[in-house]
């Protein structure tokens, strides 16, 4: 969930009279996925739809030029051969003003062919786009203080690698590079955003709330220095009313008697780097002559880089006429979406005299310039009722340090506010997010958002309160777990049935808990020094963002072979893999050709003020009147938003295959021969039709092969490609739409485009005007109220951890010896990809739990000189390589769709380390990493 | 240009590479990237520390050894036999790949990677160790804790590593003549 302020909205309120220029470039701003070579064989996908391995796998495991990194320009067609190479200087202290650049280390020969600053920038009128999101100024300016640790000051660029490589040895880790001048005032910006969540019951979760940010509004505010200056409380207006409420709940709290354990604990989580092994890079190559951009980089967010990047440009000297985006796979677990670098890499490209130029990180600049994950800092109040165990009231203030420049900060502050609550079922609650700006390097987007931190606290915490009750852990979580149809702190009811009950009742029978007492009491007897502890975690985390948008088409010739074309790309999670599986689990085939991270859809000529969040009911119910309007075009590859939201596009493109195509052309099949064929002796209906083992089968009907069908459906000129558009506001959009032949037809999209058979009458194929398809306007739609913005999240995948370990009592080492995880996750489409996603976030979450850290400021990764020698990655030996087990529940029905899991499997096994190093030693930690340090403090 | 630069001569994967004039501080990573445009040893921190750059170098006995890229200059090379991650597979005369490698076999039908950024590095470790165990088969029970002592220096930020290991250990099993009886 990204909610409250975005880019869009910054963008809007700062610039004003611009945003319209952001639309102006997009037809002629396209981006593209490189795939090349290896491609899997054609039997990569088993008949039962199984695949024997990633779509991705041969280029992958053969080191193919996959990434973005591997890409040089003599690698892209249509570029010039000879590369460039560029890299930067940062500034490594805030409390001076930037003077110069000292370059007379180089000598003559190493000196840059383009030294580009600050001040060349204003020259040619190019300035950050969307300001304030990406701060103000990409460069230092001469004369001023940075914003922020790590500030870009220069950019040098060379036409030749071994030049290049020579003078970025010479220069690198040199303090006297970057001249600093006199002591200047401070230039990062203030806090950037205040949230309030604030919800009490009607006096049961089934009866309609006393106030709620759905009902009624999220409290917003601003700030005096660093304090959030709330509204007063008041019976007026909805944030006054809310303050009241808040106030009433602290009054609880205040006045609480002995029949209630109230619990008040401050947590502290770590800033830490996402490490995805890519670091950033991009090769951009600028024509001035005919005004292409041309530009491969790394990114999740591609459409966001082209579109961005068309505003930038399209406002400097630099003529501008289109832009063309490639995209390599990539990774980066969040903080690849919506990040800078490539719009520095632009810069290089502006200023390499019609070079290819390539400006790639290496790990220190990596450490120094990279979205980091948030630091939280965490007050919490937990008021429990003695007698019944059950929750009366939690509150939380949490305070995030976004860093010096705002990126998605005050959209992981109130994420973050908003999984507070975790699974608990509260009947009032009071969560605030203070997001703070700092002279950090700036946080981003990262797994887990906010939620991570938020989420472990109040896990920890429970674990605690569930103590001083003298409850079981278990029974009191079983106490307060949300049940199906109750409300989470927005007052929304979560999608679906709730889960909770049947983990709980799995982990509390494993036998890592069942036994854990006395495994402890064995364990320490044979191993003095050594202490034995065993934890649990539960958690469950939103997935997507409350205004996700996507594009799937799938089209096929008359031949059968079938072509899936997606906005989706390759972040390493297996998307474009299960993306190509849930069409074939629909249609009966695998796609013989994909065609992944496209940006250009010229059949969907929709028209977007992609502000899905922030524009009101009366503007949102003027503009749908538009057929073409949507709230939002598309989303990053980020959110755990690919199975279901990404997958909902496809499974959506895929249905309507079937409906417009694959049933009618098989009932004309069916349907040959005299007095109607073999169809006619049977009632044969719709919700009959099977595609079993590539063949199309109905009740009794002689199956076919999906070649027989398509050739059938090209025949008769039936609807043979479907393009659809997809949005989803913590519900999904949904339109009729006329079709020529077809009738009137309703599907959970907001836009269609079809293409007809090589049958269909010459009037018919007139209309497919838009890029060889015929966009049909809708005939009505139906988008989620705005007001649903404020229930801050609706889908959750729930996950809990059990972490068995030991704490050395000498050196304070603690080591993992199992653990076992239970996740829901709807249905698995490749079971293979949940059971890499559910490790490879454990491995993240331990990492988070006992190793990763980076300091803030001047020690931390601003100052370059940070590596994986200092920022302790988990290895194999952290992770209980060999001992690890994990279960899924079953899913509800064939019909319970795929749920987003890629960030919740990293958050349970915090709390459940913490919690078990409690169970070891008998101290509860409150601030992460529990280093071997805190823990020999602790027992000192 | 001052760049004191040396000949270079080498094989790679079978082919004989040079002479070429490399730059005397060139490391070997920057050399297979920029010079020969073999970008799979990937660059991961360029200390040395998280082996997704390791190559292979055949010795004159026929054993195999590790070594990592981003830290090793170019010129250590110098005469060398090295196999790079593209040359693991096997290929017809166009380059094209006809049979993977047992271990890029059994990595890519364990599901082992997901981004892939570190595979490149788990193959040429694991093809190493393979390698090591044909010449000193290890007991069965001794066989994960070897796994882990050979591959534990590789750094997976999102696999979590169990598919990996769990495929070399699969694939030791089932080849003869690699573990004890």
């Amino acid at each position: 969930m990204k909610t409250g302020l975005t880019r869009r909205t910054v963008l809007q309120a700062t610039a004003a009279g611009v945003a319209i220029r952001i639309s102006l470039l997009p037809s002629a701003t396209r981006a593209e996925l490189i795939e090349t070579p290896p491609h899997p064989g054609a039997d990569w996908l088993g008949p039962g739809g199984k695949p024997k391995y990633r779509l991705d796998a041969i280029a992958k495991v053969t080191g193919g030029k996959t990434f973005t990194r591997d890409y040089r320009a003599r690698d892209l067609a249509g570029w010039p051969k000879q590369q460039a190479h560029a890299f930067m200087l940062h500034a490594t202290r805030v409390d001076r003003v930037f003077d110069s650049v000292d370059l007379s280390l180089l000598g003559e020969d190493l000196k840059p062919d383009r030294l580009v600053l600050h001040e060349d920038l204003v020259a040619d009128g190019v300035a950050i786009p969307a300001p304030g999101f990406y701060g103000d100024v990409f460069f230092v300016p001469k004369g001023q203080t940075a914003r922020l640790l790590g500030q870009p000051v220069a950019l040098l660029i060379y036409h030749d690698f071994a030049r290049y490589d020579a003078a970025k040895r010479k220069l690198r880790f040199n303090d006297r590079v970057v001249r600093y001048g006199a002591e200047g005032p401070s230039t990062t910006p203030g806090p950037y955003g205040a949230a309030r969540y604030v919800r009490i019951d009607g006096g049961s979760p089934e009866a309609e709330d006393r106030y709620s940010a759905l009902k009624d509004t999220t409290i917003r505010t601003g700030f005096k220095g660093e304090e959030p200056q709330w509204p007063a409380a008041g019976d007026g207006d909805a944030m006054a009313r809310g303050m009241a409420a808040a106030a009433e709940i602290e009054r609880e709290i205040a006045n609480a008697g002995d029949d209630v354990l109230v619990l008040r604990r401050s947590f502290t989580s770590q800033s830490a780097d996402a490490s995805a092994m890519e670091a950033d890079n991009g090769n951009v190559w600028y024509e001035r002559a005919t005004g292409i951009l041309h530009a491969l980089i790394a990114t999740q967010s591609p459409h966001e880089v082209a579109e961005m990047a068309a505003h930038m440009v399209s406002k400097s000297t630099f003529p501008l006429k289109s832009i063309d985006l490639k995209i390599g796979y990539t990774v980066g677990y969040g903080t690849k979406d919506h990040a800078i670098f490539p719009f520095y890499c632009v810069l290089a490209g502006l200023y390499a005299e019609g070079r290819p130029v390539r400006l790639a990180n290496d790990r220190y600049e990596q450490f120094q310039t990279a979205l980091k994950r948030h630091a939280f800092q965490m007050d919490k109040v937990m008021v429990i009722d003695r007698k019944t165990g059950q929750f009366r009231a939690m509150t939380g203030r949490y305070r995030n340090d976004g860093g010096g420049r705002e990126n998605f900060s005050v959209s992981v502050g109130t994420v973050g506010a908003t999984a507070a609550q975790s699974i608990y079922y509260l009947p009032k609650s009071d969560f605030s997010a203070a997001i703070l700006s700092s002279r950090a390097v700036d946080a981003g987007s990262m797994r887990g958002y906010g939620t991570l931190q938020t989420m472990a606290a109040t896990e920890m915490m429970v674990d605690e309160a569930a103590e001083a009750l003298g409850l079981d852990a278990m029974e009191f979580r079983r106490r307060n777990a949300l049940k199906s149809g109750m409300k989470n702190s927005q007052g929304a009811i979560p999608s679906g049935a709730l889960r909770h009950d049947e983990i709980l009742a799995r982990a509390e029978k494993h036998p890592l808990w069942a036994g854990r007492q006395e495994r402890k009491a064995a364990f320490e007897a044979a191993n003095p020094g050594q202490k034995y502890g065993v934890g649990y975690g539960h958690v469950h985390k939103d997935y997507g963002t409350g205004a996700e948008a996507a594009l799937c088409a799938l089209a096929f010739d008359s031949s059968g072979r079938l072509k899936l074309s997606h906005v989706a790309h390759e972040i390493g999670t297996g998307a474009t893999t299960s993306q190509a599986v849930m069409a074939a689990g629909i249609l009966g085939r695998q796609p013989d050709e994909t065609e992944f991270g496209k940006v250009r859809w010229p059949q969907m000529p929709l028209e977007t003020s992609d502000e899905p969040y922030t524009l009101s009911q009366e503007e949102e119910d003027r503009r749908m009147a538009n057929p073409r309007w949507t709230p939002s075009f598309t989303s990053p590859m980020s959110a755990s938003n690919s199975v279901y939201y990404l997958g909902h596009a496809t499974r959506e493109a895929a249905r309507a295959l079937v409906d417009l195509a694959i049933w009618p052309a098989a009932r004309s099949l069916w349907s040959r021969g005299i007095g109607g064929g073999q169809l006619a002796p049977e009632a044969v209906r719709r919700e009959d039709l099977r595609i079993v083992g590539g063949r199309i089968n109905a009740a009794a009907m002689q199956p076919l092969s999906f070649a027989e069908v398509a050739a059938e459906a090209h025949r008769l000129g039936l609807v043979t490609g479907v393009t659809v558009h997809s949005f989803n506001r913590w519900q999904w959009a949904e339109a009729e739409f006329e079709l020529p032949g077809t009738g009137r037809r309703r599907f959970a999209i907001d836009a269609l485009a079809v293409q007809y058979g090589e049958g269909a009458p010459a009037e018919r194929k007139a209309l497919m005007t838009e890029g060889g398809w015929h966009f049909v306007d809708r005939a009505s739609v139906f988008y989620p109220p705005t007001q649903r913005n404020n229930a801050g999240v609706t889908y959750y995948a729930p996950m809990a951890t059990l972490a068995e370990i030991t704490v050395d009592t000498g050196s304070g080492e603690v080591r993992l010896l199992s653990h076992h995880s239970i996740l829901e996750c709807g249905n698995q489409i490749v079971p293979e990809l949940v059971s890499g996603q559910i490790q490879g976030g454990l491995a993240m979450g331990i990492g988070h739990a006992l190793k990763e850290y980076l300091p803030l400021y001047e020690d931390g990764p601003g100052n370059g000189t940070w590596n994986w020698n200092r920022y302790e990655l988990p290895t194999s030996k952290d992770v209980a390589v060999w001992s690890q087990t994990a279960e899924i529940l079953p899913p509800l029905s064939e019909t319970d769709p795929p749920k987003g899991m890629a960030e919740v499997v990293m958050i349970a096994v915090v709390p459940a380390i913490v919690n078990a190093v409690a169970h070891a030693i008998g101290k509860r930690f409150h601030s992460l990493p529990i280093t071997p340090e805190k823990i020999r403090e602790a027992l000192a | 240009m001052t760049i004191a630069t040396r000949t270079l001569s080498l094989t790679i994967n079978d082919e004989a590479v040079g002479p070429i004039d490399v730059p005397e501080t060139m490391m070997m990573q920057d050399f297979l990237y920029e010079y020969l445009n073999l970008t799979g040893s990937r660059m991961g921190c360029g200390q040395g520390i998280c082996h997704a750059c390791t190559v292979i170098v055949e010795k004159g006995d026929g054993s195999l050894e590790e070594m990592r890229t981003c830290i090793t200059g170019a010129h250590w090379f110098a005469g060398r036999k090295v196999r790079t991650v593209e040359g693991h597979a096997k290929r017809d005369a166009n380059g094209a790949i006809t049979q993977l490698s047992p271990v890029q076999q059994a990595f890519i039908e364990h599901f082992s990677f997901q981004c892939g950024y570190c595979t490149p590095g788990f193959v040429t470790g694991a093809t190493v160790l393979l390698d090591q165990l044909k010449r000193n088969p290890v007991r069965r029970e001794a066989l994960e804790g070897v796994i882990s002592e050979a591959l534990d220096r590789h750094i997976c930020r999102c696999t979590g590593y169990v598919r990996y290991f769990e495929a070399v250990r699969d694939l030791v099993l089932r080849t003869p003549g690699l573990v004890k009886a």
